[in-house]
């Protein structure tokens, strides 16, 4: 009997063709691998057509699907290796890490329930949250402190760890004595560094009882992989007391596992995954290409270049890897790796200059792969539900990003248009909503990219519903009965009407009701009215049925133009300027809505706010000029009103309230509108030297709004004495008999006919 | 001492080559005094197996200099780029040295430069008297270093006219010189190479054209990382200075260095050393050699005008010199940088009190 304990670093492509290397002449009856044995049944799948690496194995509590680990495989995993072969001769292989359920227990009291408030729920990237704790706790964590390998390392003359290893053990040609060496180093180091944690020894245990177990099966030759720091433990048995007392009454829990695709970005270093590798793009060009000298990887970089429309000849790529290969066998090094392969094209293809090399980066050495797992493999319903309509719409995940635009008119881009609406509801963040340039309401355009750790969104989102519809309509609903502001429910009314959840609009929309008739903040009704108006236009567009909106509008409508008098009384400045922002928005809405009964009870409303002593001079003076913008306040009124605002009894700041809250936002107003600019105007110019001096300070204040152009033709239009500058250039160059050619043309273009035209015209003839 | 004012590379430097020469055991291609590896030592420092220190010429990072070597032991040329006073020429200089135990092979570019000064030239005297002849020949630093295998070095290669530039690429790409005059050609020994330099700032320069550009290698030398690796250039080179001048002078402490090195890099990063505060940037390089000869200036000041040791008065001419390049621009950036940055740091009164009364 014979055991044969391969010590590997995971995603090593070195390591992954020893293994392979090895297994092929050791001929074992069975192969152990390190990973979570609950994942067993999932083995029959690796050798599958269509399960791709870079794939990663997902374990998760049912209970609480945050609570995770991925174990991800790529092609030159030697793990993954490990099992295909045992797949393709037909050999048994098993999983022999201790169970994740007791890993995850084992983890509960430190933690104490913390795995799941570690992460928000309404974190808009989960992914960064969900792995990192999984994967430094559990996952193929690189077993190895770094610090120690470092020791070795520098021992060896290498400045960087990494690199020690690439060159002892990955990038060897000859195999058998590897595994062996990379057990005695490994051995020497943990010697130097005995282990404390409970974890790490309960784990061995479980691997080597594993062993133990296999040996009870009668099985001959039996292959161990493992990370190289486990390899000493399996090597040398302690008696099998030590080992069962150690793992005697592990707490459990109950655990689920499929496979989800990986992407090579999720593998690399930078992403945080503990095991991480710098370089999966490379990684995987030296799997495939073995005996590459670097003339292939530079062929790949000059295709790459000349996609970007930069000219790499084929000279080019013989001088790099001339180069590269000349470094190489400076820093006697057998053959060029990566390092030398960049400096060679940052010399001979970049002249020098490092910006290129990012885009070598992302392309090439991380990459930006994608895997596949078949359909038929056991998955949670809402994933599948996902993936058929992915599948459907032709919207495959994708790792880097792409951009759609969707013509809302298409059935397709609707439907496409719709399960992104509604996976942003459901906080899977797939889709990034852009603006889009122009052209109307009927157009949207989404910038996509898959992100591995929505798998595990889904299963968390899973519990809501089978399928993306339903679950969207569940969560949404029950986010909205969690909530108790009305704001926030009319914002998930906004969300669900695009992506049309009939359910869940129903029942958002008899929420919003509810609140706003029991809700006796005026405030809040104001915050979510704007939106709702929105929400009901948009209805429109998308067909959906909006006239329930349209009534809460006009119920909330009355409300807030019953109270609001009230509220704009006997409250202090910051308050005051809140409402003011509130009302401008109403205001608009209510401008853009076009209701006859509504815009007329807003008339009746302002109109009582600007005669009303009590209320605040801000807005008072707002209200004022709403009605004198309405033309409902015109001519002597407007003046004396104005006057009686501005007059010497009214505290300097309260005036200069009123001013602002009439001036708003009519810097540009005021240079045309010939009528504002009298009163305005006409009042300064009544003003005697003293009180001018007074008031000089308020006007300065409200005229500080103003953007600096405006400010400055306000000044040059009261030095002309307030003609308006346009005109006079129209009088001086303007030919009337060729203008009246041309009217018919442009009236013809906005619809009008001709006889309104020569009337027209005669107006413009008398100015 | 010999009278020389400054010695070449291979002579000031002839004992540290020697001992490398005897100490390597590498492979060393066709006509090369050292092996790559051992150039590269000579280059960045080493310590030899019998504890023979070699003191090192180019202070940063050892990887440039591999790509450097790597590149003459191909049939590319190298080409040095960067910023005026990144040390480029020098390390110019000392790779031919160490290649070829030559580094007189030089051409300088100027707009003047002419085919007959990279090519060869005549002898019309001869011309006139013989007809054409190899004897009436000229031959140029790149010809002779095609005939001796060894390193030809072109300073300032981007100030030379675009058509001459040319006349490198049969040169480059054939190894060889024709001579259509006389049916002959020359043709280049094994170990021949070319290094150029070229600076990226200057205006008024002829591109190469992608045909010669494909002939070079391009090695970027940037501008020192770190204050403290800036400061140790700075250190070394004013130690070799002064006793090649023999400056009746101590040498100057760290605490002046660093603060002009400070200075440098601040106006040439546009921000204070701690991150803090913001500054102009004026017109000028503010190279780290530029540091170096404001260092030197002010010895030569101490020594003579002053009492021997370096003090603020000493250097605030030299670095003023070398801040205001233009007398508009250049002196509100220098006038911001002292009213706000200097001033306000309690060990620099003296030098501020100096640069102010200048």
């Amino acid at each position: 009997m014979a055991i044969h304990i391969l010590g590997i670093r995971h995603h090593g492509p070195g390591s992954a063709r020893n293994v392979k290397n090895f297994l092929a002449s050791i001929k074992p009856d069975i192969v152990l691998v390190e990973g979570p044995p609950e994942a067993d049944p999932l083995l029959k799948w690796v050798g599958h057509q269509e399960l791709k690496p870079p794939v990663a194995i997902l374990c998760y509590r049912p209970d609480a699907p945050q609570q995770s680990v991925f174990y991800p495989f790529a092609e030159f995993s030697p793990e993954w290796q490990a099992i295909l072969y045992a797949q393709t001769q037909p050999i048994p292989v098993r999983f022999m890490d201790l169970p994740i359920g007791q890993q995850f227990a084992l983890e509960a009291p430190k933690d104490d329930g913390e795995a799941s408030t570690e992460i928000p729920a309404g974190d808009p990237d989960p992914s960064s949250g969900t792995d990192k704790p999984a994967i430094e706790n559990a996952v193929a964590e690189n077993p190895v402190p770094r610090a120690t390998i470092a020791d070795l390392a520098k021992a060896a003359g290498f400045d960087n760890d990494e690199k020690w290893w690439d060159h002892m053990f990955e990038n060897r040609a000859g195999e058998a004595p590897v595994f062996d060496a990379v057990s005695e180093a490994m051995q020497a180091l943990r010697e130097d560094h005995l282990s404390t944690d409970r974890l790490e020894k309960c784990r061995e245990a479980y691997m080597r009882r594993c062993i133990r177990q296999a040996e009870r099966e009668m099985f001959q030759n039996i292959a161990v992989i493992c990370g190289a720091w486990h390899a000493p433990a399996l090597a040398n048995m302690p008696p099998r007391k030590e080992d069962d007392a150690l793992l005697k009454d592990l707490p459990k829990v109950k655990i689920d596992t499929t496979w989800i695709p990986w992407t090579f970005q999720r593998l690399s270093f930078a992403s945080g995954y503990g095991a991480g590798i710098t370089s999966p793009g490379w990684y995987d060009h030296i799997w495939r290409y073995p005996e590459d000298n670097g003339i292939r990887w530079m062929a790949k970089v000059a295709s790459l270049f000349r996609e970007q429309q930069m000219d790499t000849s084929v000279a080019h790529v013989m001088e790099a890897v001339r180069l590269a290969n000349a470094l190489a066998a400076l820093r006697h090094l057998p053959k060029a790796g990566l390092e030398e392969l960049n400096e060679a094209t940052l010399s001979v293809l970049c002249n020098g200059e490092p910006i290129l090399l990012d885009l070598i980066r992302r392309k090439l050495i991380v990459s930006d792969r994608i895997g596949d797992t078949p359909a038929d493999i056991p998955k949670p319903p809402l994933q599948m539900d996902l993936e058929k309509l992915q599948k459907r719409l032709r919207l495959p995940a994708t790792a880097d990003w792409k951009d759609y635009t969707l013509d809302l008119r298409k059935d397709t881009d609707l439907e496409r248009s719709i399960l992104l609406h509604r996976l942003r509801l459901l906080d899977i963040p797939w889709g990034q909503q852009q603006t889009t340039a122009g052209k109307g309401t009927f157009k949207e355009q989404w910038r996509l990219q898959w992100d591995p750790g929505f798998s595990i969104d889904i299963i968390e989102k899973g519990s809501y519903g089978n399928s993306v519809e339903e679950a969207a309509n569940a969560f949404v609903i029950k986010k909205a009965e969690g909530s108790a502001s009305l704001k926030e429910v009319t914002g998930l009314l906004a969300g669900a009407l695009p992506a049309e959840l009939s359910r869940a609009i129903d029942g958002l929309i008899l929420l919003v009701n509810n609140l706003a008739v029991a809700g006796t903040d005026i405030l809040q009704l104001m915050e979510a009215l704007p939106e709702l108006v929105n929400v009901s236009r948009y209805g429109n567009v998308r067909k959906t049925d909006a006239d329930q909106v349209l009534s809460i509008v006009d119920s909330m409508t009355a409300r807030i133009c019953i109270s609001l008098p009230a509220a704009a009384t006997g409250i202090d400045d910051e308050a005051a300027a809140h409402l003011h922002t509130l009302v401008t928005a109403l205001n608009e809405a209510l401008s853009l809505l076009q209701n006859e009964p509504l815009t007329l009870q807003w008339q009746q409303t302002l109109q009582i706010m600007a005669a009303s002593a009590h209320t605040v001079p801000l807005m008072a003076g707002y209200a004022t000029r709403m009605l004198a913008d309405r033309r409902l306040l015109a001519g002597p009124d407007l003046v004396k009103a104005f006057h009686y605002a501005m007059s010497a009894a009214v505290a300097p700041a309260a005036a200069a309230a009123w001013l602002e809250g009439f001036l708003t936002g009519s810097g540009s107003l005021l240079l045309v509108d010939e009528e504002l600019y009298g009163v305005v105007n006409s009042w300064i110019n009544e003003l005697d030297g003293a009180t001018f001096t007074e008031v000089l300070p308020l006007l300065r204040r409200s005229f500080s709004h103003f953007s600096p152009p405006e400010r400055r033709r306000l000044g040059e239009k009261a030095r002309t004495g307030g003609g308006s500058p346009v005109t006079t250039i129209i009088a001086a160059g303007f030919d009337t008999a060729k203008a009246r050619l041309g009217i018919p043309v442009v009236l013809q273009l906005l619809g009008l006919t001709t006889e309104v035209h020569t009337q027209t015209l005669n107006d413009g003839n008398h100015e | 001492m010999s009278s020389i004012l400054r010695q070449h590379a291979e002579q000031l430097f002839a004992l540290e080559l020697e001992e490398l020469q005897k100490q390597d055991s590498g492979q060393r291609p066709p006509n090369w005094k050292l092996s790559p590896q051992s150039v590269v030592d000579y280059l960045v420092g080493a310590k030899l197996k019998n504890g023979f220190e070699v003191s090192p010429k180019y202070i940063g990072n050892r990887r440039l200099m591999e790509i450097a070597v790597a590149t003459l032991t191909t049939d590319r040329a190298l080409l040095l780029y960067g910023l005026p006073g990144t040390a480029k020429s020098w390390v110019s200089e000392h790779l031919s040295a160490a290649v070829s135990g030559d580094s007189t092979m030089i051409i300088q570019g100027t707009a003047g430069t002419s085919e007959e000064a990279i090519r060869y030239g005549w002898n019309y005297a001869r011309l006139l008297a013989e007809g054409p002849s190899e004897k009436a020949l000229v031959e140029t630093p790149v010809m002779r270093a095609m005939k001796e295998g060894k390193i030809a070095r072109i300073e300032e290669l981007t100030r030379i006219g675009a058509d001459v530039q040319d006349t490198l690429i049969t040169i480059l790409s054939e190894k060889t010189l024709p001579i259509p005059e006389l049916n002959t050609e020359v043709q280049a020994v094994k170990g021949f190479n070319v290094i150029a330099t070229a600076n990226n700032r200057d205006k008024g320069v002829n591109e190469l054209s992608s045909a010669l550009k494909r002939r070079f290698n391009t090695v970027i030398l940037p501008v020192p990382d770190s204050i403290e690796e800036e400061i140790d250039i700075v250190r070394r080179r004013v130690e070799s200075y002064e006793a090649a001048m023999q400056l009746p002078v101590e040498p100057p402490a760290l605490q002046e260095i660093r603060r002009i090195v400070t200075i440098f890099r601040e106006l040439r990063n546009g921000v204070t050393q701690d991150g803090k505060t913001k500054i102009k940037v004026p017109g000028a390089t503010l190279s780290t050699a530029e540091a170096i000869s404001v260092v030197n200036n002010g010895l030569a000041m101490a020594a003579y005008f002053g009492d021997g040791t370096l003090k603020a008065a000493d250097i605030a001419a030299g670095i003023i010199g070398a801040v205001v390049k233009d007398p508009v621009q250049d002196a509100i950036v220098w006038k911001e940088y002292l009213e706000t940055v200097v001033k306000t740091r309690d060990d620099w009164k003296d030098i501020y009190r100096a640069c102010r009364d200048l």
